[in-house]
Formats: structure tokens, C-alpha cells, sequence
């Protein structure tokens, strides 16, 4: 049986906000800018699987100086004190917010993994039979950001049979 | 009071330790634990007031050092900040004696919120 999945751009667009309002824009200057562009270029990015009553990947990517820039926010730091184990668990912990938020927007039974990071862009990565369902791409103070949901094609495939 | 924060990842500690201080509560004592394992250790050998846990954890998960705890016999005060809240989540945190159930991203507000009564 295929899983409908209740979780659109709307859904992931709010998380983000939240996520914005929390921890990377508290005073509310410098808010995430969509451009609905799914093709902007990453430098880094972070994941986590989610298996079970969904299977699939919730990415975080973005440029090197943006995720610099949140683990400043994250760590309260000034820029050029961003380690890179900063950026590395910074973008770990956004994958895991945003990813822990839309699993519980899912039907019961779904595991949530622990973040994977890696320090080269999204286009590196390799999700075997996923596609891309929905994804909030922007601009942060003029650099590329993107949360992006792919889903394991095997409930896709069923639907289909 | 003794607070021991339980989290995997190093910034999220960061900014639960951050968000205690902005919530005005930032004069109690603050241990670390950076797993469950950990969690569970320090919490036997430093008998803190309370505790503020992640759920997602390696190891040992948030819940199962609360389950574990509370097998030893320790009634310490216990509460998740999560990611993650489904139903199925809370309904057996608060079956294990959980206190309460903090959603990330979290704000100084919902901290002050749920730490008030407890801390005063």
C-alpha cells in the first residue's frame, strides 16, 4: 500500500520558518527568501532517512557561508570563530529539526534516523530510487538554502502495479 | 538546583544551556551528557534536580534512559526536547513518568512556560 503523504511545500515552508524565528533570524531580519528554484547550487548539505509508514530523506542544503553563518546563530559565535565541527554539527541539527517536524506529520510508525553530514554538495549525494515530492529553496542574506523531502520510489511503485 | 542536559548533538546543548539563561534560569548548576549511556551514568552519580533530554540518541534512546532509571528506582524529574512529537512519543513519555515534552525549534517563552513550575 502506498503511503499519501500529508506533507507539502506549505507544510516544510512553515518548519523552516519556525526554525528561522527560533534559532536563525530571532530578530526577524533576515528571513529565508524563497525563489522556488530546485535547481540552486549547495556546498554542503545534511540528511536524515526516515523508514516505516514513509520511507525517504529530508535534505538540508546550502552554500559553505550560509551554513557558516547558522552555526554563528546556533552557537551565538562570530563568524570567523566557526570551526568546521560548528558547521558540521549545525547542519546535523537542522536536518534532524526539520526531519523529527515532518515525521511527526506522518502516519504512526515511522523511525526517524540520526543526521548524516557532508561537507560537498547535494549533487554528490545519491538517494537510489527516490524522487523529489517537495522542497523549500531560498536565499538567506543572498546565499542558496534548500529543504528538500525525497521519497523511496518502492511506495510509488506499488501504487503503480 | 542540578539541571543535566542530554543531547548528541554538541549545539543543540549549546542552545538549550543558552535558552535556560535567556529564560531567566541560567544560575542553576548545568551538567552535560552527550548520550544516552552518558545520560544515564551521570544522572546515577550526580543526582540532579532535573533532567532535559533529547529523545534521538545513539546508544541508548532518550526514553530508555527514562525507562532505565526508573527501574533503578531514580524518580528524578525527566522531560524530553525533541524533534520528534507524535502521539504514540508522548503518550509513552508520559507513560515512563516523563514531566513534559519540549518541540524543537523551541523558544526562551515555551522554556519559561514548562520550567517555571519546576524551578520557580
Amino acid at each position: 500500500m502506498s503511503v499519501e503523504v500529508e506533507v507539502d511545500e506549505n507544510d516544510l515552508a512553515e518548519m523552516v520558518e519556525q526554525v528561522w524565528e527560533a534559532y536563525l533570524d530571532p530578530e526577524g531580519v533576515s528571513p529565508l527568501m524563497q525563489t522556488y528554484d530546485e535547481n540552486q547550487p549547495s556546498e554542503v548539505h545534511s540528511s536524515v532517512s526516515i523508514t516505516g509508514s514513509w520511507s525517504g530523506h529530508i535534505v538540508y542544503s546550502s552554500s559553505r557561508a550560509a551554513a557558516q553563518r547558522a552555526a554563528a546563530a546556533f552557537l551565538a559565535m562570530e563568524l570567523e570563530e566557526v570551526s568546521e565541527e560548528d558547521i558540521s554539527d549545525t547542519l546535523g541539527e537542522l536536518a534532524n529539526i526539520v526531519g523529527g517536524n515532518v515525521k511527526a506529520m506522518l502516519p504512526p510508525g515511522a523511525q526517524l534516523s540520526l543526521p548524516q553530514v557532508v561537507l560537498a554538495p547535494e549533487s554528490s549525494a545519491r538517494y537510489p530510487n527516490t524522487e523529489r515530492i517537495s522542497g523549500v529553496y531560498g536565499l538567506w542574506e543572498g546565499e542558496p538554502v534548500s529543504i528538500s523531502m525525497w521519497q523511496s520510489s518502492t511506495d510509488t511503485k506499488e501504487e503503480g502495479a | 538546583m542540578k539541571i543535566l542536559i542530554a543531547d548528541d548533538s554538541r549545539v543543540m546543548r549549546q542552545i538549550v544551556v543558552r535558552t535556560l539563561r535567556q529564560a531567566g534560569f541560567g544560575d542553576h548548576d548545568l551538567v552535560e551528557a552527550a548520550d544516552g549511556q552518558e545520560a544515564f551514568d551521570k544522572t546515577t552519580a550526580e543526582k540532579p534536580d532535573l533532567v532535559i533530554s533529547d529523545w534521538n540518541m545513539p546508544g541508548m534512546t532518550g526514553i530508555e534512559v527514562l525507562r532505565q532509571l526508573r527501574a533503578a528506582g531514580n524518580d528524578v524529574k525527566f522531560g524530553f526536547v525533541t524533534s520528534e512529537c507524535t502521539p504514540e512519543m508522548k503518550t509513552a513519555a508520559e507513560a515512563s513518568g516523563s514531566a513534559f515534552f519540549i518541540v524543537k525549534p523551541f523558544t526562551a517563552e515555551r522554556f519559561d512556560e514548562v520550567f517555571a513550575p519546576i524551578l520557580g
